[in-house]
């Protein structure tokens, strides 16, 4: 993250890198860009989302994509029924909310996490309900494209710390076990 | 062969379809809930569960109440519960610890830590 940048453009960054990690955990390599909107997609798609909040800082985030999509992020392999793709897309974007969270620990920000929701739709579009400019974060994976939607709504109190400070509250890594 | 039972409490089946497929390959039962409540019931229900693997953010009773909750249930000995979750907040782990959890994974896991990790907590050999 660059010094100057907004809290939005950083929170943003932090976003797109907690996802990728996720993603490139699954076994994949995702390439992401933002700014750039594509037409709406065609056929079945699996829609989630997943809320955080504070008192500063309050939104939300969102994947949509196609069903093959999300069948080739599937950890297990087999035959997905309908149930099975809303599930695993709520999982999903559940753990790239999670770690976000986990991040902005460092920065001295907590924030709560909702449960998530899942959908399947046909032919759906998402947009920013906050902001009508605000365009997806788009996540490339083997030629097909996750559209990540993150909405924020910050207080002008809120002030995201330029580098990680609280490297004592810093959340534990992802895959870590620990024993009391 | 194990005849130990976990039970596996998480919203998400695709995670409960996960931790099944690793703990049933070394010969464990699965027990499951989807949710806090679930989770207290099927403890009732199933004397056989040697320990827990619990989700923290779930609708309804989440992972925490459904540690505070069996904490103060009289009704049975106490069973090994470790967190299974996204979360890695410090506060909320130090809350987990005082309500009693044996341990604290965040997601996602490998299979075979999380199996060493069951092995541990059941006091079995690696």
């Amino acid at each position: 993250m660059a010094p100057g940048d907004s809290n939005e453009a950083r929170l943003t960054e932090l976003l797109c890198l907690s996802a990728a990690t996720l993603l490139a955990d699954l076994g994949v390599q995702p390439e992401w860009r933002t700014g750039v909107r594509q037409p709406p997609p065609t056929g079945e798609s699996v829609a989630a989302f997943s809320g955080f909040a504070n008192n500063e800082l309050r939104g939300s985030f969102a994947f949509l994509g196609p069903r093959k999509l999300f069948a080739r992020l599937h950890p297990l392999p087999q035959t997905m029924t309908l149930r099975d793709w809303a599930d695993w897309a709520r999982e999903l974007v559940s753990q790239a909310v999670g770690r976000f969270c986990n991040r902005l620990l460092a920065y001295g920000v907590q924030l709560a996490t909702s449960v998530p929701q899942g959908a399947l739709a046909k032919e759906v579009r998402l947009a920013s309900s906050l902001d009508p400019a605000r365009s997806p974060i788009l996540f490339t994976i083997e030629g097909l494209v996750l559209e990540g939607w993150l909405e924020l709504d910050i207080a002008p109190s809120f002030r995201l710390e330029e580098s990680p400070l609280h490297e004592a509250r810093a959340a534990l890594r992802e895959g870590t076990i620990v024993f009391f | 062969m194990n005849n130990k039972a976990v039970l596996v409490v998480d919203d998400s089946l695709t995670v409960r379809q996960q931790v099944g497929l690793t703990l049933t390959s070394a010969g464990y039962q699965i027990v499951e809930a989807c949710d806090g409540q679930e989770a207290v019931d099927a403890l009732r229900a199933h004397a056989e569960v040697a320990m827990v693997l619990c989700d923290v953010t779930m609708p309804g009773m989440d992972g925490l109440e459904f540690l505070e909750t069996i904490k103060g249930d009289a009704a049975g000995p106490p069973v090994p519960v470790v967190m299974l979750t996204t979360d890695g907040s410090p506060d909320l782990i130090a809350r987990a610890k005082r309500a009693g959890a044996k341990g604290w994974i965040v997601k996602p896991f490998q299979p075979h830590l999380l199996l060493a990790a069951v092995r541990r907590i059941a006091g079995e050999p690696g």
